[in-house]
């Protein structure tokens, strides 16, 4: 077991690897004439997502509210005229409530995976001439995690994330409608099961003789400080956090951050400092004169690898798993139309519109000639995807213009594209699509190789 | 009483087959209206390739570049024909993002790597330009298949160019934007326009306003600041005015790709 954890352990290491090198080798924002810097990464053309629980699907389903934060947290429209412009939405950097390891934008970002949220690119009035960013964090198990912000400074969920919108961007005032559906949503976002964990955090089942060894030292106290120790802080009873802010010498007071799911969560530390736990446990180490051997450390981090474990942390991504979270979306709609919620109604088509007409960028024309194959299946599948497309506007349309009983025709339309004819073409099509992952490099690199032609010369 | 109901009904039946008749004749000589237009816009495209082989050949950059630029906008302009009619050639002139063949390879050179090496791909555009401005004169422009070319450059002007757009190394992606709205302005209010406003006035009003608002949103310094939410709105509301006023002028509903039908 002990050799199967540390084999899980340099999995997620190499990992981590290949998601550096990935980001020197994916397609960057480029160009002078976009919204954002060039070579600003995004990571959207990522084919392994991560994966999302819900608490209310373990229950029964997601709720209205739950699917309608949902859609407003991947809404561009919601965070300002810039975010609106670039396309980013809450769900860009904290993808499927998750963490972005890879998010990168020049002059916001000292390192993939960190964002200057005081800075001048999507609200001037924010920003305090530093560039000084904060690690992106997951939001799994958030409800288990107040307080708030990096430096805990909001006690409660709503107004953190009313901040997000309307200070940190520069969205409109948002109504208190979507404020609560976004809490809603991201309090429903449940941690990776973690078999390992036990009632009150204890490591439980196979645990290798250096994860115990590491439970041990997690709580034994500080030698110049016996009120100490980790577990002092990361409380393992209590989701391994003490709700309190600490100054552990990385320049300020600081929340305890979470080490559950903290496998997928580096970079470390509130500006993302630290890129593996090693680097953690060897700051604490002198920060603290803990006089940790070398074995202790290996213990330790084993224990950390463990904790911060979580089942299927990754899931590929394809259009099965697209136009489930579609429809998902699309679910608001059956409640908003018949109401003649023209507000949500907008909200949910651009949302809805936009997302189906990226999936149809992942069915390549035959304009493309970077791919071969299955031209028929590709057309079939992009016509399908965009008569999705406007029959949604069409149901704007109506709502807009107080025609209510057409939108709702419309919406049965969409129903019955959605439940059967569109998933299918869209089967049909995968082989040639960009969700294959030949055809994908493929693509990546014709459109790399455009624009190396720019850099290579100049 | 059953058989009054009958004959009124064959009656409104002959009178929308006159119309359709009516209109298919309207449509077919808009249509060749269209023609000489449409020759204009791909020789324009040809000249520029031409000059632009030449300043090339000539190692003149500037020259080359501002040629492209020219022969790219009679290119975008005919895109409303390019896309439906001569699909493969438009897989060939203007694939994407390949910098294999076509506008986007000499642009990568021209553009990126800054030189004038592009003799083989200038030949080729001015070859398949020419084939195409000669296969003009005869080649039979249906009404339907015009419609069809019209709403899908429609659809795909509404298209993100947050990115930096198909011609980010050259950053012209906002003039293919003007001249494909202006394609589709012509196209439109040289082939439809007038048939549509015999059958339903205040249709043809929807779809001339949306065309209007296009062009209002892409009169704007650069491509950032383009208004893309807006864009893709007014977009999607032609495309499904377009297809609203199919019916009116006796055409079948436009596909949305390309051998769709």
């Amino acid at each position: 077991m002990n050799s199967l954890r540390l084999r899980l352990a340099a999995l997620a290491s190499a990992f981590m690897a290949v998601a550096l090198l990935g980001r020197a080798l994916a397609f960057p924002v480029d160009g002078d004439k976009t919204v954002l810097p060039a070579t600003t990464e995004l990571n959207e053309d990522a084919l392994d997502k991560p994966r999302e629980v819900f608490r209310s699907e373990r229950a029964g389903g997601k709720s209205y509210l739950v699917n309608l934060g949902d859609l407003a947290f991947n809404s561009p429209g919601l965070l300002g005229d810039v975010a609106r412009q670039a396309g980013v939405s809450c769900g860009t950097c904290h993808v499927n409530g998750a963490s972005n390891a890879k998010f990168f934008v020049p002059k916001m970002s000292t390192q993939p995976g960190t964002f200057d949220t005081t800075g001048p690119l999507f609200n001037p009035k924010a920003n305090n001439l530093v560039l000084d960013p904060v690690r992106i964090p997951s939001l799994r198990g958030a409800r288990y995690l107040a307080p708030y912000g990096a430096d805990g400074r909001f006690a409660s969920l709503r107004d953190f994330v009313h901040n997000v919108i309307t200070n940190e961007f520069a969205g409109p005032e948002p109504s208190p409608a979507i404020v609560d559906a976004i809490v809603a949503y991201i309090q429903d976002i449940d941690f990776l099961p973690n078999p390992s964990l036990g009632p009150g955090g204890r490591l439980v089942g196979k645990a290798s003789e250096s994860e115990r060894r590491g439970e041990v030292l997690f709580s034994r106290p500080f030698p110049h400080d016996p009120a100490m120790s980790c577990a002092g802080c990361h409380v393992p009873s209590a989701g391994f956090v003490d709700h309190q802010q600490h100054d552990v010498g990385s320049g300020g007071l600081f929340k305890t951050p979470t080490l559950r799911n903290a496998d997928f969560n580096a970079p470390y530390f509130h500006d993302g400092r630290f890129d593996n736990f090693n680097q953690v446990v060897d700051h604490f180490d002198r920060t603290f004169e803990l006089g940790l051997s070398e074995q202790d450390k290996r213990d330790l981090v084993a224990y950390l690898t463990a904790v911060g474990d979580g089942a299927q942390p990754y899931e590929r991504d394809g259009a099965g798993a697209t136009l489930k979270e579609i429809n998902d979306f699309s679910t608001v709609l059956a409640t908003a139309i018949p109401a003649g919620d023209k507000e949500t109604v907008a909200l949910a088509i651009d949302t809805i519109g936009r997302e189906l007409r990226e999936l149809t960028e992942q069915y390549p024309d035959r304009k493309n000639t970077s791919v071969s194959g299955g031209e028929r299946q590709r057309l079939l599948a992009r016509n399908g995807l965009k008569e999705l497309v406007l029959t949604l506007r069409r149901i704007d349309m109506a709502v807009a213009a107080g025609r209510n009983a057409d939108a709702a025709t419309e919406f049965r339309n969409y129903r019955y594209l959605m439940a059967a004819a569109v998933p299918a073409l869209l089967a049909s099509a995968e082989p040639w699509s960009l969700f294959n992952q030949d055809v994908h490099d493929q693509h990546y690199a014709a459109l790399r190789q455009v624009m190396q032609s720019k850099h290579l010369s100049h | 009483m059953y058989k009054m109901r009958v004959a009124t009904c064959l009656a409104l039946l002959a009178a929308f087959a006159g119309v359709r008749a009516a209109n298919a004749g309207v449509l077919e000589e808009a249509a060749e209206r269209y023609r000489p237009y449409l020759i204009e816009g791909v020789g324009n495209a040809l000249a520029g390739a031409r000059a632009l082989r030449e300043r090339a050949a000539a190692a003149d950059l500037a020259g080359a570049k501002k040629a492209w630029i020219s022969a790219r906008a009679g290119w975008e302009r005919s895109e409303v024909f390019t896309a439906g009619f001569v699909p493969e050639l438009d897989a060939q002139i203007d694939a994407w993002p390949n910098a294999d063949s076509g506008f986007h390879a000499i642009e990568a050179k021209l553009f990126g790597a800054g030189n004038t090496d592009v003799d083989a791909d200038a030949a080729a555009l001015v070859e398949h330009l020419n084939d195409l401005h000669i296969r003009l004169r005869d080649m039979k422009l249906t009404p339907q298949g015009l419609l069809d070319g019209t709403v899908r450059l429609a659809y795909e002007v509404g298209e993100s160019k947050a990115d930096g757009g198909e011609s980010r190394i050259s950053g012209t992606s906002l003039d293919d934007m003007r001249n494909n709205i202006a394609g589709i302005d012509f196209a439109y209010h040289t082939i439809f326009s007038a048939a549509l406003n015999t059958v339903d006035g205040k249709h043809d009003e929807m779809v001339t306003s949306r065309i209007e608002r296009l062009e209002a949103i892409i009169a704007t310094p650069d491509l950032p600041h383009v208004d893309i939410p807006d864009l893709r709105r007014t977009s999607e509301e032609l495309v499904v005015a377009l297809q609203g006023a199919s019916a009116k002028l006796g055409l079948q509903r436009p596909t949305l790709e390309a051998q769709a039908r």
